[in-house]
């Protein structure tokens, strides 16, 4: 404690001093077992099994090195279990009780091997796997193959429509409960046209439907949903969130302005109903699996991109942790989106409650450390570290390009002021004062080389995309104790270590060994694949998964709401060829997913959060859903996808960083092809719970707050849209109480209740005599349209 | 189900016709009343006896001086121009003595250099941490450290965490507001609110390069109705909502769409009302420096974040760069120094006067600190594993200094203090524990501090 103070010690601080003597008696001398409250399911912050097989490891080291016992405190201070830190020991143990004495004693227990207090003395060897629990954790549900069973015997026969009705409805009935009536068609009209493509159904589609008295009503309904290129937009974005999609590197923010070709590859994936086995295939290996012709080539190594899209610190200075940390985004990403399984954890340590090794991570690790990420971005822009190259997509795939061919008289100015730049920036004296200087040219020179290198004169220009490729060399990486780069441990095969199982392959000789890794999680004997994307549609169709954590399949995560389904499901949607269009059909035609979301009190006491689906879980309208919907009532959604995006509109060669303010996002697009900028995410999706674009987010927030408010009341979208819609009623009728019809079908996908009617004309009629403006009628009719557009029944799905 | 609930409902239905303003303005409080228990803002008790009750937390982003403000390093300018033995990345580069002289100040005896005359005059109220320290010499990465305690992962900043552990004192505005915070560096990540609730993240005001005398908070000004008539179409929103309500009986999410259109109505008459600062007295403009173009800009958020404290807001980050001079620092640091001192020790005399500073902790600092040694002549380069941080109010020590540097400044030897350690200490203030202060995300229980930090009581009244 250093005080300069001349004034008097306050008494609070005079306490304190004899405060520490104090404390010093309470403290016997040195006990290993009071830093040690050992335990294997241990997770309240003290050393479990496997942190102290680590801190063995490394204080093995340590009884070698100059740096004795100090390092050793460190690490358990990290602990803060109220354990002493070397400083605390030696202020609480000064020379004259005998503090030194307790620190000989601690470095003679490590001089010992250190010995684990609980056993009398587990030695480092015996603990370098970690087969302990192995045989018991994988017998965890979601580790066994799924297998179906036949669906459970049911009292009300009459009720389910089929298989996962009988399911539902026998888990309902065990407990004394029994869902409420069917939604009335329109409700379940305006539910499955927002689940499906994202957009409200048009007056047109409602009467349609209303009308249809065929018994296939719904589901011509449903298949024509499913064809519609809107779909692939709404479901592409669903995994977008999972996929941490941006456009973006975040922290320095270096533009990624390829990015949106996978954003394009995922929405065609889903149009086009793409296995999801082939799906996931391709984004962990497409540069590696055959490919007919140049298109599907091209559209595999796009598929990559999944890989190459995470959030980097290009500007980290050290190389290798540079790399260590894209390699630990990776597997994160790959291991929650596909598993459910956080395996990212076992860079530091042994899973804690997964069977997943440390040893297996960096088994994985040299699968990724063997692999080549090709982010993009320009080596010559400060504070640019970490630049790679792209892949350059085959010219015979005949892509759209984001940035125009180069006129003959605009490549010639280029190519002059390239050569002007270069010119001047070699004049720069090369001392430290200039270093600035350099840098700007340095970084105008890239941009501009590399305008040029994509141009091709008479030709399309060429083509790039991120995504991964193989590195001339295969590497094993080692294990690092405590995931430090600086502690290098012994090497570990890659592959896929003894991660869930132990039938695979130990290691791989050939290859990074990214082909085995897609191959196995792509395969049908892969227990947590089929589950995992089942229970995600599954959540985006009840707003609430089978298992509610939707990234999390392991002990930490829930257990299934309904096991029993889950895996029939699972199954069943791997014998149809893992279609998803197939999975969703299924599971919106149900019984289940018609029901109406009223409130039930009977069931509601007994089930609150509805897990056992009683009724359809009321949702808000995604944040991307709102915006398009404002556009498309106001007749102004523009649904011709774009080429590129905002970032790419830019430039092909843009790579300084970038800010959303500077980007034109006014267009009328659809909102997934808005730009996706990390930490700057778009305020009309950031207010609604976007999904943060550097996180695998498998659910989404739902909040409400003041700021959501404001924007339905004052915002310049929702304003614009509310006098498009006005216009749009007034020219559609001369007569008010048609407007109003009209105006609750659009907005509202139903018809205005006769007090609504009634509440209409009042307001228009007050407005009207409130505001003398030129255009009353307008006005009136405007408010009046922002007012429905503003309200709840417009955020909500009922 | 809570009995308030049912009473509400029974409520709505006998003003269920003939649905005045009046009628709803009482009808909400009691909707306020039923409800706010589950909301994440509801005022909640903090773990133990608080120190300070609100935060102003000004960040000098860009990472000024230590040895260049608060932390005097008599050896460093003996040795001036001898070559550094830790150089960093510099090779060869050379130690640099503080262009600027130090003074003893106050009763305390504090070091503080001649870029701060005014704050200098409130050293007696100052806790000055010299032995700051942090993980990573990049901006980024110490930014997000600072704020959130991670510069890996995308995690809540310590202002939504002092949110989500006290909620919210004032029903008319945001709990956490972040005047002219920088987009860069991690950009809103440094004021988010990550997996908690996102009612619990900063409405920021203005931004960086903006002047605040220009700053709008987002959609606040409806741009075609007045405030009555602008109400008579919020009242048919609030019809058709309540439809809903009566209609399904339970459905918290229109009931949460119900308040926050409230709560917004009173935040547009109320919000811009602190902000519109010409009422304030000309000895306070003074007394912030808006009547010098060098100081009006900082003094203007300095008396902003005074007046939303007094109007109840729990925390408020008031942003200044850019401190970072590799190079020009001479002109850069005297020019941000000057932008500061006189609205930073108005805020504090400001604060004395009113009776806030005894439960407000202001917090002044950025995300590390500079090398002992120059770069380009006149510049230095990024040290983490130095620097300073003072508080003050709250119930720190005043007057006092805490730890110390290296005799050059290179590395906090004494009293180390990492970023860990001021959150945890941050949050101790506050009455919370950053062990206890946890919200499940990922199968983790998360914290602030991770897995680290350590209150350090010997700064604490």
């Amino acid at each position: 404690m250093t005080t300069r103070s001349t004034r008097p010690i306050p008494l609070i601080l005079l306490l304190l001093l004899w405060a520490v003597p104090a404390r010093a008696q309470t403290f016997p001398a040195f006990d290993p077992e009071r830093i040690f409250m050992l335990g294997d399911a241990d997770l309240d912050g003290r050393l479990s099994l496997d942190e102290y097989k680590d801190f063995l490891r490394s204080s093995t080291r340590m009884r070698n090195s100059a740096d004795g016992i100090e390092p050793l405190f460190r690490r358990l201070d990290a602990n803060q279990d109220g354990f002493l830190s070397l400083g605390e020991y030696r202020r609480s143990f000064p020379a004259r009780r005998g503090g030194d004495s307790v620190i000989s004693d601690l470095e003679d227990w490590i001089k010992g091997g250190a010995p684990d207090p609980r056993t009398g003395g587990i030695s480092v060897d015996n603990l370098t796997t970690s087969k302990t629990n192995l045989a018991k954790v994988r017998d965890f549900w979601s580790f066994r193959p799924p297998v179906i069973t036949d669906p459970p015997h049911v009292n009300a026969t009459n009720w389910p429509r089929g298989d996962i009705d009988r399911f539902l409805i026998a888990a309902l009935e065990s407990r004394g409960m029994s869902p409420v009536a069917d939604a009335s068609r329109q409700r379940l009209l305006r539910r499955v046209t927002f689940d499906l493509i994202g957009l409200p159904p048009t007056p047109e589609e409602l009467d349609a439907f209303l009308t249809d008295e065929s018994p296939n009503a719904f589901a011509t309904v449903v298949d024509r949903l499913l064809a519609s290129p809107r779909f692939g937009e709404r479901w592409a974005r669903h995994w977008l969130d999972v996929a941490r999609y941006a456009e973006s590197s975040g922290k320095t923010n270096f533009a990624y302005p390829q990015a949106w070709r996978y954003r394009d590859w995922t929405i065609n994936s889903f149009n086009i109903d793409k296995p999801y086995d082939q799906f996931v295939r391709e984004q962990i290996a497409g540069d590696l699996l055959p490919a007919s012709d140049d298109c599907q080539r091209a559209d595999q190594i796009i598929a990559t991109g999944f890989l190459a899209i995470g959030s980097k610190a290009h500007d980290a200075e050290n190389r290798g942790q540079f790399v260590l940390d894209v390699v630990d985004e990776q597997i994160e990403a790959t291991t929650r989106a596909f598993l459910g399984l956080t395996v990212a954890c076992a860079r530091c340590h042994d899973h804690k409650m997964d069977p997943i090794s440390q040893r297996d991570y960096y088994a994985l690790s040299g699968i990724f450390r063997s692999t080549q990420t090709c982010s993009g971005t320009l080596a010559g822009v400060f504070p640019n570290f970490n630049a790679s190259p792209l892949v350059e997509l085959p010219a015979d795939a005949k892509l759209p390009s984001a940035t125009p061919a180069l006129s003959t008289e605009q490549r010639a100015m280029m190519e002059g002021r390239l050569a002007a730049l270069i010119k001047d920036r070699d004049s720069i004296p090369p001392d430290e004062g200039n270093r600035d200087r350099v840098r700007r040219a340095n970084s105008m020179i890239s941009t501009l080389r590399l305008r040029l290198l994509i141009d091709r004169p008479g030709n399309l220009p060429r083509t790039f995309a991120m995504g991964v490729q193989e590195r001339d060399e295969a590497i094993n990486s080692p294990l690092y104790v405590r995931g430090e780069l600086d502690q290098p441990g012994a090497t570990v095969p890659r592959g896929l270590g003894q991660l869930l199982g132990e039938h695979q392959p130990e290691s791989i000789m050939n290859g990074s060994g990214r082909h085995e890794l897609a191959d196995w999680l792509a395969s049908p004997s892969n227990p947590l694949t089929a589950r995992v994307i089942v229970n995600r549609v599954w959540q985006h169709l009840f707003g609430r998964g089978l298992v509610s954590t939707p990234d999390n399949f392991g002990a930490a995560g829930a257990t299934p709401s309904h096991p029993a389904l889950l895996d029939s499901l699972a199954v069943d949607f791997m014998n149809n060829g893992w279609s998803i269009k197939q999975l969703i059909r299924k599971i919106v035609l149900s019984r289940a997913y018609g029901l109406d979301s009223t409130h039930d009190p009977h069931n509601f006491e007994s089930d609150p959060d509805n897990t056992l689906v009683w009724r359809m879980s009321k949702r808000r309208l995604d944040a991307e859903v709102l915006r398009d919907t404002l556009l498309s009532v106001g007749g102004q959604l523009e649904t011709t996808p774009p080429v590129g995006s905002a970032v790419a509109r830019v430039g092909e060669g843009l790579a300084f960083f970038v800010r959303v303010e500077g980007l034109d996002t006014s267009d009328h697009h659809r909102s997934i092809y808005l730009p996706v900028i990390r930490d700057q995410v778009l305020e009309s999706l950031a207010l609604f719970d976007f999904a943060d674009p550097s996180l695998v987010t498998g659910e989404r927030n739902s909040t409400s707050g003041p700021a959501q408010a404001l924007y339905f009341m004052n915002g310049p979208l929702v304003i614009r849209q509310s006098n498009a819609l006005a216009e749009r009623i007034i020219s559609a009728s001369g007569d008010n109480t048609q407007r109003v019809d009209l105006v609750y079908q659009l907005a509202l996908a139903r018809a205005p209740t006769i007090a609504e009617k009634d509440r209409a004309a009042t307001f228009l009629a007050e407005f009207g005599s409130r505001v003398k403006h030129a255009d009353p009628t307008g006005d009136a009719w405007s408010a009046f349209c922002q007012a429905l557009l503003a309200s709840a029944e417009f955020r909500y799905l009922d | 189900m809570p009995t308030q609930l049912l009473n509400r409902r029974d409520l709505l239905k006998r003003t269920s016709t003939g649905f005045g303003y009046l009628a709803f303005a009482g009808l909400s409080t009691v909707a306020a009343g039923a409800s706010r228990k589950d909301s994440p803002l509801s005022p909640r008790a903090p773990h133990f006896q608080a120190r300070a009750k609100r935060v102003i937390f000004l960040c000098m982003a860009g990472a000024p001086s230590h040895v260049d403000t608060f932390d005097y390093k008599p050896e460093l300018s003996s040795a001036n121009g001898k070559t550094s033995s830790r150089p960093g990345r510099i090779p060869g580069a050379k130690l640099m003595g503080s262009p600027w002289k130090f003074q003893q100040h106050g009763e305390g005896g504090l070091w503080i250099s001649e870029l701060f005359p005014q704050i200098a005059k409130h050293a007696d109220e100052l806790c000055v941490i010299n032995s700051m320290h942090t993980d990573l010499p990049a901006h980024p990465e110490a930014c997000l450290m600072l704020h959130t305690g991670s510069s890996q992962f995308i995690r809540p900043s310590l202002g939504a965490w002092t949110l989500y552990g006290l909620g919210c004192e004032t029903d008319n505005l945001p709990g956490f507001i972040a005047i002219k915070p920088t987009g860069r560096n991690g950009g809103t990540q440094n004021y988010g609110s990550a997996f908690l609730p996102s009612a619990c993240q900063a409405t920021r005001i203005g931004s960086e390069g903006q002047p605040i005398a220009q700053a709008r908070i987002g959609n606040i000004v409806n741009p075609r109705l007045d405030n009555p008539t602008q109400r008579m179409q919020l009242d048919l929103v609030q019809a058709m909502n309540r439809d809903i309500i009566e209609r399904e009986r339970v459905h918290p999410g229109v009931e949460g769409v119900i308040e926050s259109y409230e709560l917004a109505f009173r935040m547009q008459d109320k919000l811009p009302g602190v902000m519109y600062m010409s009422r304030e007295s000309p000895v306070s403009k003074e007394l912030y420096g808006l009547d010098d173009p060098t100081t009006a800009d900082f003094g203007r958020q300095c008396l902003l974040a005074r007046r939303m404290i007094e109007s109840g807001v729990r925390f408020v980050e008031v942003s200044h760069g850019d401190w970072d001079q590799h190079r020009g620092m001479k002109a850069g640091h005297a020019r941000n120094a000057k932008a500061v001192d006189r609205p930073i020790a108005g805020l504090l005399t400001d604060l004395r006067s009113r009776g806030l500073l005894d439960d407000t902790l202001v917090v002044w600092g950025g995300e590390f600190g500079r090398t002992p040694h120059g770069q380009n002549d006149d510049g230095r380069d990024h040290n983490n594993k130095g620097f300073t941080f003072w508080l003050a109010g709250g119930g720190v020590l005043p007057g006092f200094v805490y730890g110390q540097t290296d005799e050059l400044g290179y590395e906090a030897v004494d009293n180390p203090m990492h970023i860990h350690d001021l959150h945890a200490t941050i949050l101790h203030i506050l009455g919370l524990d950053h062990q206890r202060l946890t919200y499940r995300y990922a199968g983790r229980d998360m914290r602030l501090t991770d897995i680290s930090g350590t209150v350090h009581n010997s700064i604490l009244m």
